[in-house]
């Protein structure tokens, strides 16, 4: 059979017969393309909100690399650890002081992120998260210094209580003043403002809470309660010009020197690297959202299930029409083939529209949200293929009741 | 079975359950006609006409009995088989015409070439020749609601003619048009049957049958009469 003419010859059909009934085909056509612009709009968030993420993260220095406790994607209960995170010693200054005497190394630093609440005069803000740190945070972590100025060095060895605080807190916290010297109480503690910072954009906060501040690594040690396990960490800058890799395992051995830990032992700490971050995002995101994308496939059922109802309809609207295909020599196959590439070619049509809804929608948002990427190429390729798809599959009950009709009752039907 | 037999019955029987009773619609049928025939099916209402039409045209099979078409035994194919034959051996022409409204004649008439598998070309230039023989060769790109009754069934018999069949099945072909051009409709089967196409007429009116050369009436199943008609109506004509 001469499938690639007859497949052509059957959207001629199809579309003769979408003349012929234009409500009815709008209807249906209307349903594929509600589906398909659903599912390329959330396609669109998806990839824009994923690259955002990545974006952000790549934006920190690329020369960063984390010395944690115990690598875990999700916090860890302070109070029920594992006997596997219990064995390990907490990260202290000696071991700051191993790494920071490799020669690859630009900076080492033990610092703490605590969540906690920033105040002025009765103005509360929710738990945020303040960085106990010194003046290379920035560099680490991305981000910049609007007004004022990072610590001393005389404020970072005593623990001075000064603060610099994120800008978006300090408009929610101050309005039209100038927090500029304002004394403000962090977790009940009272810290002088010395500047204002902007932390990286990024839409998508990555696991925990918004940035609140920052003040001297000393000073948080010894204001706030933290656990040990979770917000303890050390910030490693390689030597410019060294990879992180080399820089990383310089650390590693440098650690384990100072640890004694011997040969053949396991690390009793966790090294997290930006491109372990992206990974750990990544799989945590990609279940997210897929769940949206199934969600949002729902819309697709709905066109699907229209389709039956209307081929249904079509069907039973055109019996004569299958009766008289029957009597001159049609074949059970063909009157299925001929339903089936209607079917399909309504939805795929539909989908044709979807995509255009769907790539105008998802430009719309990538404007309006100032996402980085416009709506994947892939979810064009998807929607149009499972549009044509959702035709065919639910085209074939209705497709199989025309191909089983008998000629006479069908040449008889009024 | 002799050569020149195009269709062979032999103990046809149809029953069709109905409301949980049994109806035989054909009790027992045994009939030959040969090549070249024109041969009128007749009987009144409930007489079986219309079962034997749909079994000659095998668009139904019989509950027993052969019957043998062009050399096929029909009575006991499957479906699909039977489409092939319906498509390759019998030329319908319906009383409501039946073509596809949203086609164009051309379109209509191509449509058993198509399932026949004939390329393209051929199809057009075979569509173009039958509708040329009955005389639509200037409408040929209209759809049928442009066209008369009369026109629409000179389409319906050109769709019939295009694939070359064995016979020529016409059930009830003038029933739907008026007396004028039911002649005119009655003088192209003349003409067919006079070039050498089989045709079988299925009607319940006598001046209809008289066309034909040979009557056979059917009666609560069975044939009745089967006669030669002496002087058939247009015969002259056709001849001519």
């Amino acid at each position: 059979m001469p499938t690639l003419r007859a497949l052509l010859e059957g959207v001629t059909l199809a579309f003769d017969a979408m003349r012929g009934a234009k409500l009815r085909s709008a209807l249906t056509v209307l349903g594929v393309v509600i589906g398909v612009s659903t599912v390329m709009v959330m396609a669109s968030l998806v990839e824009g909100i994923k690259s955002q993420i990545f974006a952000t993260v790549e934006n920190a220095s690329p020369q960063t690399f984390y010395v944690v406790r115990f690598f875990s994607s999700v916090p860890l209960n302070p109070d029920r650890l594992p006997a596997e995170v219990r064995i390990r010693k907490v990260l202290d200054e000696r071991d700051v002081e191993a790494i920071r005497r490799a020669d690859v190394i630009r900076h080492a630093g033990l610092w703490v992120q605590i969540p906690l609440r920033m105040e002025f005069r009765g103005e509360r803000s929710q738990n945020l998260m303040v960085y106990g740190a010194d003046n290379m945070l920035l560099e680490a972590q991305g981000g910049t210094l609007l007004r004022g100025r990072f610590f001393s060095t005389a404020e970072l060895a005593a623990g001075t209580p000064v603060v610099v605080i994120e800008t978006e807190v300090a408009d929610r916290l101050f309005g039209r003043l100038d927090p500029m010297g304002e004394v403000i109480r962090i977790g009940g503690k009272s810290f002088t403002i010395i500047g204002i910072y902007q932390k990286p954009a990024n839409i998508f906060q990555p696991p925990g809470a918004e940035d609140g501040g920052i003040v001297p690594a000393r000073a948080a040690k010894e204001n706030f309660r933290y656990d040990e396990t979770n917000s303890l960490f050390i910030t490693v800058l390689a030597e410019r010009g060294i990879s992180v890799a080399e820089a990383k395992d310089a650390a590693i051995t440098a650690l384990r020197v100072s640890r004694g830990i011997r040969p053949g032992d396991p690390n009793s700490f966790d090294v997290i690297t930006q491109d372990q971050i992206l990974d750990t995002i990544d799989s945590l995101t990609s279940a997210f959202f897929l769940v949206m994308i199934a969600l949002s496939s729902v819309a697709l059922l709905v066109g699907g299930i229209g389709v039956m109802a209307i081929m249904t309809v079509s069907v039973t609207d055109r019996t004569r029409e299958i009766g008289v295909r029957k009597a001159l020599g049609a074949t059970r196959r063909e009157i299925l083939w001929q339903f089936l590439v209607e079917a399909g070619t309504l939805t795929g049509f539909g989908g044709l529209l979807g995509i255009g809804f769907g790539l105008a929608a998802g430009a719309l948002l990538k404007t309006v949200l100032g996402l980085q990427s416009g709506p994947p190429l892939w979810s064009a390729v998807v929607a149009a293929s499972a549009s044509v798809g959702i035709g065919v599959v639910f085209g074939i009950i209705p497709a199989t009741r025309a191909a089983r009709m008998d000629p006479v009752e069908a040449l008889r039907y009024e | 079975m002799t050569d020149q037999a195009i269709i062979r019955l032999a103990g046809i029987t149809r029953e069709y359950l109905m409301g949980g009773e049994r109806i035989r619609a054909l009790a027992g049928i045994d009939l030959e006609i040969g090549r070249n025939e024109y041969v009128a099916i007749m009987g009144p209402s409930g007489s079986g006409k219309s079962t034997m039409m749909n079994v000659l045209g095998c668009l139904d099979t019989p509950s027993s009995g052969q019957y043998w078409l062009n050399g096929h035994e029909v009575s006991r194919m499957a479906d699909d088989d039977l489409a092939r034959i319906r498509n390759r051996e019998i030329g319908f022409v319906f009383q409501t015409f039946n073509l596809l409204p949203r086609a164009s004649a051309l379109s209509n008439v191509e449509l058993p070439l198509v399932y026949a598998g004939t390329g393209a070309r051929e199809r057009r230039s075979r569509a173009e020749e039958a509708l040329a023989r009955v005389g639509l060769a200037e409408r040929m790109h209209h759809r049928p609601n442009e066209l008369s009754g009369g026109q629409r069934q000179r389409v319906a018999i050109a769709r019939a003619l295009v694939n070359r069949p064995s016979i020529l099945l016409a059930d009830e072909p003038t029933g739907n048009l008026d007396s004028a051009t039911s002649v005119e409709i009655m003088r192209v089967f003349g003409e067919l049957h006079a070039e050498g196409q089989t045709v079988v007429l299925v009607t319940h009116e006598p001046d209809i049958a008289e066309h034909a050369h040979r009557v056979v009436v059917l009666r609560d199943g069975r044939i009745d009469t089967d006669r030669r008609v002496e002087h058939p109506v247009g015969a002259a004509s056709a001849v001519a």
